[in-house]
């Protein structure tokens, strides 16, 4: 199987190379994977996130996501290479002026698609994610564990060929983490799509097989 | 009510510095038929020895373009009255040439003074007398109203313009996490803009219509009613079909100028 992600001697850091967060990380996954991300408050888990959709460029080496060396990518590219990513965050990054629906076909609309089929999808995905009668109202009126389904909607609207997702149970209760949970391990398995997951603690009801990566004094180790 | 504040916020300023570009432009052709008119009535009177044509006037300066002969038998008809045929033939004889010369704009002093040593570097040329004194207060009057209106227009404009920026950081919060979103989805800047464009393109051509609308009715109305003569005199000059694709193409460029500076700042890559 090829590799999606690859990073060779990765280097990040802030303020122009001054605060450096990973030191010459070296790893790859490959598609299909299920990948956890842990480590402690401030390690740079949320850190590689963004470099990984190119919202921090890497100071030296290289990260390679979908054949793209995201430390020499043009603007446009960059912009190619994000729709075909599914992207969850914490604090569910939805636009609150804009309906659920909408929300959900964002990648959708970005890549032209049809009113028609924009609407058939929403439909089909808010059903997924068991928000049907839902797709009419604005994201503040849902509760945090909806409005983290309506963002696992959203990332999987264009049937990504890799979902990265930062603490997507953060600011979850038991039952609705479950639920996001069962969401991503259903995307990894039905669509073959690989998925990154940052998180402080690996949830114990987890059953697909999975690879562990922890970053630890800005290095990124493999736990076996 | 927010929605209209927040139109409000900026068709106001930007109405502002509309009114400051028609300000400009009515001014600007009414100062031109202004100084059409003092042209026309300034003379410089030239007195030579012998007879000169208007081609070595010319020849001596490019911004004379008339130059009238005053009839030496008129002159000396009124300053020989009672003197002999013969002693008014001797005045005749040794009266000199006097001529007026117009120009072609309206100079400053600095430029009639050029104009004065030229001629005079003419041996012919006896005397020239541009009147200076009186063409000098009505230039600096001239050019000291036209100076405070301008200064006015610049002021308001700069005013206008800190107002706009101000509303820009408005839009910049209220768009920023929406822009944000869709930048992270991949989406490209016409798209992520593509809001903010349609806001202000509306607001422009709103602000647009409303100062037409304003020196419409200044033009058709108020200044038919006003009775002030100069008003009347100028009223083609006070709007033209032609302002409204000034002002509107003004309003654009304001437009593209706030918008992308609200766009660009909200960029996400961090380096």
């Amino acid at each position: 199987m090829s590799n999606v992600i690859q990073a060779s001697n990765l280097t990040l850091a802030y303020d122009n190379g001054a605060k450096e967060i990973i030191k010459d990380a070296n790893f790859s996954i490959k598609k299909g994977e299920f990948v956890f991300i842990t480590g402690p408050s401030g390690s740079g888990k949320s850190t590689l996130l963004k470099a990984l959709y190119g919202q921090l460029k890497p100071t030296s080496g290289s990260l390679i996501v979908g054949g793209n060396d995201l430390a020499n990518i043009r603007r446009k590219k960059l912009q190619e290479l994000r729709t075909h990513m599914g992207i969850i965050f914490q604090d569910y990054k939805l636009v609150n002026e804009w309906t659920v629906s909408k929300n959900v076909v964002l990648p959708l609309m970005i890549a032209g698609y049809s009113n028609e089929i924009q609407e058939t999808q929403a439909r089909r995905l808010l059903k997924h994610v068991k928000l049907s009668e839902h797709g009419e109202k604005y994201p503040l009126e849902l509760s945090g564990g909806e409005q983290q389904r309506v963002g696992v909607a959203r990332a999987l609207s264009k049937n990504p060929v890799v979902i990265l997702a930062d603490e997507p149970t953060g600011n979850l209760d038991d039952y609705s983490s479950n639920v996001i949970w069962d969401l991503m391990e259903n995307a990894c398995q039905q669509l073959d799509t690989t998925v990154l997951v940052v998180t402080h603690k690996i949830p114990t009801i987890f059953s697909l097989p999975y690879r562990h990566f922890i970053i630890e004094s800005k290095g990124v180790y493999e736990v076996h | 009510m927010k929605f209209i504040k927040n139109h409000l916020m900026f068709i106001l300023p930007l109405m502002a510095i509309l009114l400051g570009v028609e300000f400009y432009l009515v001014f600007d052709r009414t100062t031109d038929s202004y100084e059409k008119t003092l042209t026309e009535g300034y003379t410089m009177l030239v007195v030579s020895k012998n007879p000169v044509k208007l081609e070595t006037f010319q020849k001596l300066n490019k911004h004379i373009i008339t130059a009238t002969q005053i009839e030496r038998n008129n002159i000396v008809s009124e300053v020989a009255k009672g003197i002999s045929k013969s002693n008014s033939e001797a005045i005749l004889k040794a009266l000199p040439y006097f001529y007026n010369l117009g120009l072609d704009s309206y100079l400053k002093t600095s430029e009639l003074d050029a104009i004065k040593a030229d001629l005079k570097a003419d041996s012919n040329i006896k005397k020239v007398e541009t009147f200076g004194s009186s063409y000098n207060s009505s230039y600096r009057l001239f050019a000291f109203i036209k100076l405070i209106l301008k200064v006015f227009i610049i002021f308001m404009a700069v005013v206008s313009l800190f107002l706009i920026i101000k509303q820009m950081e408005i839009w910049k919060y209220a768009h920023k996490e929406r822009m944000q979103v869709m930048e992270i989805f991949g989406a490209p800047l016409m798209l992520r803009s593509g809001v903010l464009f349609r806001v202000a393109f509306v607001d422009a051509i709103f602000a647009t219509m409303f100062v037409s609308a304003i020196f419409f009715y200044i033009k058709f109305y108020w200044a038919a009613q006003s009775g002030i003569d100069i008003m009347q005199q100028n009223q083609e000059a006070l709007f033209q079909v032609a302002d409204i694709g000034i002002l509107f193409g003004s309003a654009i460029a304001i437009v593209i100028v706030a918008v992308y500076s609200v766009v660009f700042s909200n960029k996400g890559v961090q380096e």
